[in-house]
């Protein structure tokens, strides 16, 4: 009896709480998400459907596209080549920002329009990033290929992210290590080696993690640059404009776990590195 | 950059000792990279915008004909108003829809918050190509909404219409770049004291009004950095009008594109692009004396 009570009134008292707002609150995020996701869902469905044809209707369940995708060989040899300029153009974009980052911990003269510059890569559209070394390099006579034009490309996007991300976190952690070693008279590598970077490198791996998937990612600068080599998502849109090929689906599902397995590892990473700078 | 320093308590204002390093050399090699690789180049594109393209390429020249050639033909000024018209349509949209779940999810607590962000940031973290792509086989002839209409039997035959225009061009734009309007608007909307809205509805105003007199000129930095972002991306706009437009629905970009992957012109492209370039640079100019730059791009912080 009593047990059948305070159910009811515990009851009445949450009907009472949910407020029109609420409500509507929790219909627009569901709307949101299902815009959000249902294609990408869509696309997981299409891609064990046993059609020739991309779309609809579905004519039965078959891995098939999938072993296609892993049997090819450009679609591999575009795998290696994504991965490697994403292991260069970060490298290279993380330590240049981490420098430069580094330099902006002092005052100096001019900080505003090097910033602006550091920033210019990602103002400047994307296109005109690509078509400018498409000229500059052709016109030195430098074939475009996978690592000239195309990681140039990728290091010039992917530093001013690199920066942004590097600036705030070296900003802010605590210094009183790095004063008392240069107050007993520690030379700046060792200054920089011992101290500095033990403290950033979580930042620093992160942000690299981060630089590396934006250039797997990286598509309307690579298209220019990128010769007759292939990467990643050059490759996926080679196939859907010459010529709908059916294995895309299973392509695109591939693609979205690989970054989204990247990112999120870049975003644990970052979190982690955030926590224990502040803590 | 002042208010940053600012910000770092007493600590770092009273410290004697300089951080390591000397700026110029930690300097020196990103800015030989941007000047060899970005600045360098795009001067060159300025410089190639005036030279001569003729059958045997494109040779050093002072003349102004690629832009006269713009400027006399209404199909290249019809198209870069069309671009700006999608820009801004394409801002507008996800800016109505992504305030809402920015201030959704800036409600929200704890785990669930941590989730919903999660959840915003996983689809924009695949490929933009892949995401315009998924759009082919939702709007296309045998795609998911003619069949569905087909089955329930209200159409017979596919509607052709749902793909190949500027309305598909508009949607995958919107569903490409939505999370950059809605990351800044949710973070500036973080930032906002939750006092304040106490104090507000304490002082009797009703949701609404807190809303229009608080959190709408508060969230402001956030809404301004988050068109910027959209605006700027559908201005450069390739892939989703070329996969989703057909002949209607081309932008600004793909005309350019086709000069260099065609049509071999690379003087009358690099013109092209230089106006791209001012259009945008003016736009930058316009909102930068508001914002600053690096909040664009930080979420209005």
């Amino acid at each position: 009896m009593s047990g059948s009570g305070t159910l009811s009134v515990s009851m009445w008292q949450r009907l009472q709480r949910i407020n029109p707002f609420e409500f509507a609150s929790w219909i627009y995020g569901l709307v949101f998400f299902v815009f959000l996701y249902s294609p990408l869902v869509m696309i997981t469905v299409l891609s064990f459907n046993d059609s020739r044809l991309t779309g609809f209707p579905l004519k039965g369940f078959t891995t098939k596209w999938y072993e296609a995708v892993f049997a090819s060989q450009p679609l591999l040899s575009a795998l290696a080549n994504s991965i490697y300029v994403g292991l260069a153009s970060a490298a290279i974009a993380t330590t240049l920002a981490l420098l430069m980052a580094l330099a902006f911990r002092h005052d100096f003269w001019g900080k505003r329009i090097v910033l602006y510059l550091i920033l210019m890569p990602i103002i400047l559209p994307g296109i005109i990033g690509g078509i400018v070394l498409l000229i500059f390099f052709g016109y030195l006579g430098i074939r475009p290929s996978l690592f000239t034009t195309v990681l140039v490309g990728h290091v010039n996007w992917v530093l001013p992210f690199a920066f942004l991300t590097l600036y705030p976190r070296l900003h802010k952690f605590d210094r009183s290590l790095e004063e008392a070693a240069m107050d007993l008279g520690a030379r700046t590598s060792q200054v920089f080696w011992e101290i500095v970077f033990p403290i950033v490198r979580p930042s620093v791996i992160a942000t690299a993690i981060f630089a590396f998937s934006l250039s797997f990612d990286e598509f309307i600068r690579t298209i220019f640059t990128v010769g007759s080599d292939r990467t990643i998502p050059v490759q996926f849109y080679v196939l859907i404009v010459e010529e709908l090929s059916p294995e895309l689906p299973a392509m695109a599902v591939i693609i979205i776990l690989l970054t989204t397995v990247v990112s999120l590892l870049g975003f644990a990473y970052m979190r982690r590195a955030d926590r224990s700078n502040s803590a | 950059m002042k208010t940053s320093t600012g910000q770092d308590s007493g600590r770092q204002d009273t410290a004697s000792v300089k951080p390591v390093g000397r700026p110029f050399w930690l300097l020196t090699p990103g800015l030989l990279w941007l000047m060899a690789f970005m600045i360098l180049p795009v001067l060159f594109m300025v410089a190639v915008s005036f030279w001569n393209s003729g059958y045997y390429g494109t040779r050093p020249d002072f003349t102004f004909k690629s832009y006269i050639r713009i400027f006399q033909s209404p199909l290249y000024v019809g198209q870069l108003i069309k671009t700006l018209r999608i820009g801004l349509e394409a801002t507008a949209l996800s800016l109505l829809i992504s305030y809402p779940i920015a201030f959704i999810i800036s409600q929200a607590k704890g785990g669930a918050k941590a989730l919903l962000i999660l959840m915003l940031f996983l689809p924009f973290w695949a490929s933009y190509v892949v995401r315009a792509f998924v759009w082919l086989p939702i709007l296309g002839r045998n795609g998911a909404i003619n069949s569905a209409l087909m089955a329930v039997g209200v159409i017979d035959q596919p509607l052709d219409w749902l793909l190949y225009n500027e309305g598909s061009v508009l949607l995958g734009l919107v569903y490409v770049y939505t999370l950059f309007m809605a990351l800044p608007i949710y973070m500036s909307l973080e930032k906002i004291d939750p006092k304040l809205i106490e104090a507000a509805t304490d002082l009797g105003a009703r949701p609404f009004r807190v809303f229009w007199e608080v959190l709408l000129p508060l969230s402001m930095p956030g809404v301004a950095s988050g068109c910027i972002m959209v605006f700027l991306l559908t201005m450069s706009a390739y892939v989703t009008p070329q996969l989703l437009g057909g002949p209607q629905g081309i932008m600004i970009g793909n005309i350019i594109a086709s000069q260099f992957l065609s049509s071999n012109d690379w003087a009358f492209g690099s013109a092209l692009s230089v106006i791209l370039i001012i259009v945008v640079m003016l736009l930058f100019l316009g909102i930068g004396r508001k914002t600053k730059v690096e909040q664009i791009f930080t979420g209005g912080g």
